[in-house]
């Protein structure tokens, strides 16, 4: 019986499509080499929402929640892609509490991202450009905190 | 170290365990954190960082995740240095032991404790003791299976006298895009390839000759703290605001 505590490694050439949108299919990616960059299609336009590196996640709202693919993800470079699907990933939480907080750590920051893209674009949408900018500039100054748990930490 | 890092302005991660909650008493806890704290305002005055990692002789620190002005205290550290990704934790979550018998791995700590009063290389013989019955229990539990017999199912390299729980844990948090991890908590100093590719350190103990990890642009050294202050900086043509040294 395979074990199901080993973990499966997927690899992408570059432009190759990890995952579409609309798909339904389940499974969560970590970033071991490469990148992904993550669109979605708005009127036959793509629309970039990301462009994850090495160590990020992405599909868990997939896996968490059970519904189709938010966005398509397509690998930019040679990707190798660690896959953790329904089944396996309570088992690598419990075998790595770490990993746990990792993926929160960045769906909080992903949250937190969103949040202030939303009140560029309200605050935009009432009060116009400039006023939107010093608004905007505001609210980040004044939510910004450095991260609670563990941290990329640049220029070492 | 300490000094090394200030002298060769490097910014520190203290991998765990640097403040032992549960062996020492507050009054030599104080003692031995006065000074230091002295020298950690001395890395920030140069413009540096200090990283500290909870491990679980510090495990209380966990309340206090966050950062403290110039300290960042975190239960792990994803470094980045050139183009390299680096982990760096205490280990202790990967330990079976700690895990599975925390009453027990409890007991060993207090007597532990008590071991250090009496001194330190009696608590040495008491850590060596406790490795041997661990040993001990891993035979019992593999139906009497040699530690040699049961390394024959590991492919690749191993830390002598490791369990290999750490290499596991080792490989599964390097598995998710780092080049290296660091451990600590096992007082078993070594670097190993991993099947990942990845390359684990462990910096071993602060008892006797303790080891650590120097990392510079990418570069990583690991070797004896001794030899940093006899053999000098392993990256002397480093820009000092470029530099991190862990151990």
């Amino acid at each position: 019986m395979k074990n199901p505590s080993r973990y499966e490694i997927q690899t992408f050439e570059d432009g190759e499509i990890v995952v579409r949108e609309g798909e339904e299919t389940r499974e969560m990616f970590v970033i071991k080499e490469g990148a992904i960059e993550v669109f979605r299609n708005v009127g036959g336009h793509e629309v970039r929402l990301a462009v994850l590196d090495r160590g990020n996640f992405f599909g868990e709202m997939s896996l968490l929640e059970g519904l189709p693919r938010s966005a398509t993800a397509r690998a930019r470079g040679k990707t190798e892609l660690v896959v953790l699907r329904p089944g396996t990933l309570l088992l690598r939480i419990r075998q790595d509490p770490t990993f746990a907080f990792e993926l929160l750590q960045q769906m909080s920051h992903r949250v937190r991202q969103l949040n202030d893209q939303l009140v560029l674009k309200v605050a935009r949408a009432e009060f116009g450009n400039r006023l939107a900018r010093s608004a905007f500039m505001m609210t980040a100054a004044s939510e910004y905190v450095g991260p609670a748990g563990g941290f990329e930490s640049g220029d070492v | 170290m300490l000094h090394f890092a200030i002298d060769h302005d490097y910014s520190i991660c203290i991998n765990g365990d640097g403040v032992d909650f549960m062996q020492l008493s507050l009054q030599a806890m104080t003692g031995d954190l006065t000074p230091s704290l002295a020298l950690f305002a001395r890395v920030v005055r140069r413009g540096r960082r200090i990283y500290y990692t909870v491990g679980n002789h510090d495990i209380q620190l966990e309340h206090f995740l966050s950062d403290i002005g110039p300290m960042n205290v975190a239960p792990f550290l994803n470094l980045r240095s050139g183009e390299k990704r680096i982990r760096i934790e205490h280990g202790h979550t990967y330990d079976e032991m700690f895990l599975k018998y925390p009453r027990l791995y409890w007991l060993f700590t207090m007597i532990g404790r008590w071991s250090i009063i009496i001194h330190p290389r009696f608590y040495k013989f008491v850590h060596d003791l406790n490795h041997d019955i661990i040993a001990g229990v891993e035979y019992l539990q593999s139906g009497f299976k040699p530690r040699s017999e049961r390394m024959k199912s590991v492919t690749g390299e191993f830390i002598e006298g490791e369990r290999q729980c750490f290499r596991e844990g080792a490989e599964m948090a390097g598995i998710r895009g780092f080049d290296a991890v660091v451990f600590g908590h096992t007082h078993l100093e070594g670097s190993i390839g991993l099947s990942s590719g990845v390359r684990y350190y462990n910096t071993g103990s602060w008892f006797g000759a303790p080891y650590c990890v120097a990392i510079d642009q990418g570069e990583i050294w690991f070797g004896p703290v001794s030899d940093l202050t006899t053999k000098g900086d392993p990256f002397p043509r480093k820009r000092p605001e470029q530099a991190a040294a862990l151990g």
